[in-house]
């Protein structure tokens, strides 16, 4: 850390200062440097660039540049902002994606959503957006949205007319002596769902993927500055539904961060079980998703009857079997009555006694190892090139796991490890999902029984304890935190205005935006059969793609 | 002839295969009900992998305004007569994305839906009751919603 | 003349395909069903056996479209014609003790040829499809057929190598539980290249749903798409009956002789089918022909210098 701050030093910043225990925050004088910046702190090992996040003063005139560099292996992560000046001529910054290729699209999306012109950006395109917003930038505050919204009809024949010319043109630039084609794989293709991949083919093999993404674009971050602190948790769990309570978790970390309040012992215990819980269920989905993209439904069928169990839970413990809206700004929104413990005793009895045949069926599937042990390969270089996180990142055997790393809620308290495999194939990816669901189901086990020795003892009161009051209004500032999402590391970035009932910014970033960046580079020169097997391994949801 | 007649619209009624068509969260509930503990096939319903085979189209959730077109291409493709199943809060005006300008709050108006399920995500106990109850509008003869109007026939996509 | 009428629309004919497509179609979906841990259609007649028989009836009433830029001809013709050649090869299947349509010396070289033309109507039905995904289907069933169905002729060569004759009676007549050891081989790489004649998993490659949306399907509705479910299911039987009267001895019993066991035969390949299907994953094309030229053939080759040293050893005499 000293050797990141000398370095930071060398430039001239508004302030360099600590930040939680693994950051770093400071603010660069002048967008000049930051080239110099980050190349200098690329050599000392902060390789991956976990998101580009813009904020929009527009009293000040200023836009915040915010960027998040991590270094995976030894866990120093450094906050770096930068101020550009807010009109559309003036709004530009030097392109980091030649030094982090992760930083590929999201500034494109900054690009698209705030019109902050990246110089040497090897392809700038807009993304995500749908056709009407073409050329203005909706996240920026003075945007009317009101205004936009008038042209309802004719925007939506816009975005029709757009889709026509698409369809009818898109292989117009093709040699038409070679036998390139372009298939689009996806919105409607059985194992896609909403994202639209644009494979350029030569029979069998691929040439090339373009990823078009946004057909479940429901511009959340915009979405939840529209609401209330405790309101805005409707949309944060909307990141994506197979894993909901982790990224509430996340968000009212950062809320908490600005109000400056504690959680109680027993909310934070509460935290990670429920979250664990939604991280099994999430993972279930995953594992079954796997195998049905290799056109075998069994796996998928055997983990929904087991999921159903641990859905019950949440039935029982929120009264919603997903959307459960359970984790609030100040603790956990209701209290546990012991008996809903019942209903996670038959949940994990029943994965008990369950898992043992799906191991045999198809964990040790011969032919799932055939298929998928040489393909979609993940060097551990490239996981750090390209920010990747969570299982797909511990599949290629870089130790990261932000529960670890930085641990949140209790999970200080627990001994956890980190898992992972070696060599970072598709099959790998599988067999990561498969262990990280048993390390989950264990954490459920500890929490469930540490929660019931604590209240048996007296020391909790389930019932009581599970909120602290949060003030309805904070005050101005703005905090980072990160999860462990069933998917990766989730970094919520909150900024809040003085007396502020909404958040300001909320920057969500989702790992599935880097996994799928990847699909290019990793599908290049294979055949069509790896696709979806691919795909599926990345454990991609399109709700966090999009957001 | 009559009873002939009758017993193939009887199977019309009974047989509903679905296009498989993701556009939301609630895509989730229904993978749930294909699932062994509400298994929607004990019906006869059949999710089919391209919709030149399916009778119904699930709306399932929101629908974003770049989905659409592909959305209202789908229904196209179908095969008459067809159904359009909408799922979920925001099918009928948005649901929790009511303040969101790249989501569409009144799909229905561009697709009309024969039945409403209603919820957020509905569970499948109701996804499956809404669809006996498009075999009930079968049965009793009643044309498709979208074929009475909406704005999608004036689209061209 | 009623013979011929009869067996043309009753048994082997018309009748006797719809009603095993409607129970078979049943049955794969409650097997699976159970394999799922699920029911399976449960609610139209006793166990949901109508429920087949409602869903084929349904394809029948709906617009059966055409889509723009086909050519019709192609596009409505070949699901037809691959129903009647589908069909074909129940005549010269013994179904029961002197019941064969057409008791030819040749009868299995036209069960093996009428099999193996299907595969070529299928792709031409994805070849008029004028669907990128149809086309891609079309190609790959091409390319599997092409190399599975080499292993697929040695193998069913072994019988009639083994009793000197290509009768499917007289072959049926011969066989004993000591031939059926020694078929054995030879009905397990049947078996395997059943798999890929039939597109079932592993190599369910020319429908595969995730890469591919549906191969040649993918454009067929209402009553084309019927026709070419027919055609897979009498497909089905084609191959399931070839299989029973090769090598498992067709209808002869274990105290009488009759078409139960013949039924129950096919159904037993069928079971086995489904479970394969139900726990083994899509393999890729390449693997497909890697596994069929490098392994299958060259087993089929040595299958059958097993079949001819164990008929000099044991056959020659009689
Ligand atoms: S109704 Fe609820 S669950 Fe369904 S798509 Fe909308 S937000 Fe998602």
């Amino acid at each position: 850390m000293e050797n990141v701050r000398k370095i930071i030093e060398n430039f001239t910043c508004e302030y360099v200062e600590n930040y939680k225990k693994t950051w770093l925050k400071a603010k660069l004088s002048s967008k000049d440097d930051l080239l110099n910046l980050s190349e200098a702190i690329k050599k000392e090992g902060l390789r991956s660039l976990s998101t580009v996040s813009p904020t929009d003063f527009l009293e000040d005139n200023i836009m915040e540049m915010n960027y998040f560099f991590e270094d995976l292996d030894t866990k120093r992560n450094l906050w770096l902002k930068v101020d550009l000046p807010r009109d559309k001529e003036g709004c530009k910054i030097e392109s980091l994606t030649p030094l982090f290729a992760s930083a590929n699209w999201h500034e494109r999306e900054a690009f698209s959503m705030f019109g902050v012109q990246f110089l040497n950006h090897p392809d700038l395109r807009e993304i995500i957006k749908s056709e009407d917003f073409k050329g203005v930038y909706p996240f920026r505050k003075d945007f009317d949205w009101d205004a936009h919204e008038k042209n309802q009809t004719q925007n939506i024949q816009q975005i029709v007319d757009a889709f026509k010319k698409e369809q009818n043109e898109n292989e117009k630039d093709l040699d038409p002596d070679s036998s390139e084609t372009i298939l689009n794989w996806g919105p409607t293709h059985p194992a896609s769902g909403p994202i639209r991949l644009r494979v350029h083919c030569d029979g069998e093999e691929v040439i090339s993927i373009d990823p078009d993404i946004g057909y479940v674009w429901r511009a959340l971050e915009h979405l939840v500055t529209k609401k209330d602190f405790v309101g805005a948790i409707v949309a944060v769990e909307r990141l994506c539904f197979m894993d909901n309570i982790n990224s509430m978790v996340g968000y009212c970390m950062a809320v908490e961060e600005i109000a400056e309040v504690e959680i109680t012992p027993f909310a934070s215990w509460m935290r990670v079980l429920l979250g664990e819980v939604a991280r099994v269920s999430s993972h279930f989905m995953g594992l079954g998703g796997f195998f049905n993209n290799m056109g075998l439904h069994t796996l998928g069928m055997w983990n929904m009857d087991t999921r159903e169990f641990f859905l019950d839970f949440l039935e029982s413990y929120s009264g919603a079997r997903i959307a459960t809206a359970s984790i609030e700004p100040g603790g956990v929104r209701y209290g546990l009555d012991m008996s809903m413990f019942d209903e996670l005793q038959k949940a994990l009895d029943k994965f008990d006694n369950s898992v043992g045949e799906v191991e045999a069926v198809f964990v040790k599937n011969p032919t799932m190892k055939l298929r998928s042990d040489n393909v979609g390969i993940l060097t551990k270089e490239e996981v750090h090139e390209f920010g990747l996180s969570g299982i797909v990142a511990r599949a290629s055997g870089v130790k990261t796991d932000i529960r670890i790393d930085e641990p949140y809620a209790a999970y200080g308290e627990l001994d956890l490890e980190y898992i992972t495999q070696e060599k970072g194939s598709a099959k790998d990816r599988f067999m990561m999902l498969f262990l990280d669901l048993k390390q989950s189901v264990e954490i459920i086990k500890k929490a469930k029984a540490h929660i019931e020795k604590a209240v048996a003892d007296a020391k909790m009161n389930p019932t009581k304890d599970h909120m602290v009051k949060v003030p309805k209004k904070l005050p101005k500032g703005e905090a980072i935190s990160r999860v462990e999402w069933a998917r990766g590391e989730v970094l919520m970035h909150l900024v809040t205005e003085e007396k502020a009932k909404t958040p300001y910014r909320l920057k969500m970033r989702a790992p599935s935006f880097n996994h799928t960046m990847m699909l290019n580079h990793l599908l290049k020169g294979q055949t069509l059969a790896d696709i979806p097997l691919i795909f599926g391994s990345l454990y991609i949801c399109q709700g966090d793609l999009d957001r | 002839m009559l009873k002939i007649l009758d017993f193939f619209d009887y199977a019309k009624s009974e047989s509903l295969w679905m296009a498989h068509f993701c556009t939301g969260c609630c895509s989730l509930e229904m993978a749930a009900a294909m699932g062994p503990r509400y298994d929607w096939e004990r019906y006869g319903y059949l999710p089919t992998p391209t919709p030149r085979q399916a009778d119904v189209l699930m709306i399932t959730g929101l629908v974003s305004k770049k989905i659409l077109p592909a959305l209202l291409r789908t229904y196209a493709q179908m095969p008459e007569p067809k159904y359009v199943v909408a799922m979920g809060a925001c099918s009928f005006d948005g649901g929790p994305y009511n303040d969101s300008l790249s989501v569409i709050k009144n799909p229905t108006e561009i697709l009309p839906a024969d039945v409403f399920i209603a919820g957020c995500p509905p569970k499948p106990e109701a996804i499956i009751e809404g669809l006996e109850q498009v075999k009930q509008k079968i049965k009793n003869g009643e044309p498709s919603a979208a074929s009475q109007g909406g704005l999608w026939k004036e689209m061209e996509f | 003349m009623i013979d011929t009428l009869f067996s043309a629309f009753v048994f082997p004919g018309l009748l006797y395909v719809l009603v095993w497509t409607v129970g078979l179609f049943w049955f794969f979906r409650k097997f699976m069903a159970a394999l799922h841990k699920r029911v399976g259609p449960s609610f139209n007649g006793k166990a949901g056996s109508y429920q087949t028989l409602f869903d084929l009836s349904k394809l029948l009433t709906k617009e059966s479209i055409t889509p723009d830029g086909v050519n019709p001809y192609l596009f409505s013709i070949m699901p037809l014609l691959a129903v009647i050649i589908a069909m074909l090869p129940a005549a010269f299947i013994p179904w029961m003790d002197g019941l064969v349509v057409v008791d030819s010396d040749y009868g299995l070289l036209a069960l093996v040829i009428l099999i193996g033309i299907e595969p070529f109507l299928l792709f031409l039905t994805g070849f008029g499809s004028n669907n990128k995904y149809s086309f891609l289907g079309g190609v790959r069933i091409l390319t599997q057929s092409i190399s599975m169905e080499t292993a697929f002729f040695l193998s069913a060569l072994s019988p009639a190598l083994l009793f000197g004759t290509m009768n499917l009676t007289q072959i049926v007549e011969q066989s004993s539980w000591f031939s059926f050891l020694i078929l054995f081989p030879g009905l397990a790489m049947y078996f395997v290249a059943l798999l890929g004649l039939l597109e079932q998993p592993p190599f369910n490659i020319p429908d595969a749903e995730q890469e591919i949306v549906y191969g040649f399907y993918t454009e067929y509705s209402g009553t084309n798409y019927f026709l070419l479910k027919l055609a897979e299911f009498a497909e089905f039987m084609a191959v399931f009956a070839g299989a029973t009267a090769l090598f498992l001895g067709a209808y002869k019993g274990i105290f009488f002789d009759s078409y139960f066991f013949f039924f129950m035969k096919m159904l037993g390949i069928a079971m086995l089918m489904m479970t394969i299907r139900a726990a083994t994953p899509r393999i890729t094309l390449a693997q497909m022909l890697s596994f069929s030229w490098k392994y299958m053939v060259p087993l089929a080759l040595l299958n059958l210098a097993w079949v001819l040293f164990a008929k000099s050893l044991w056959f020659m005499g009689a």
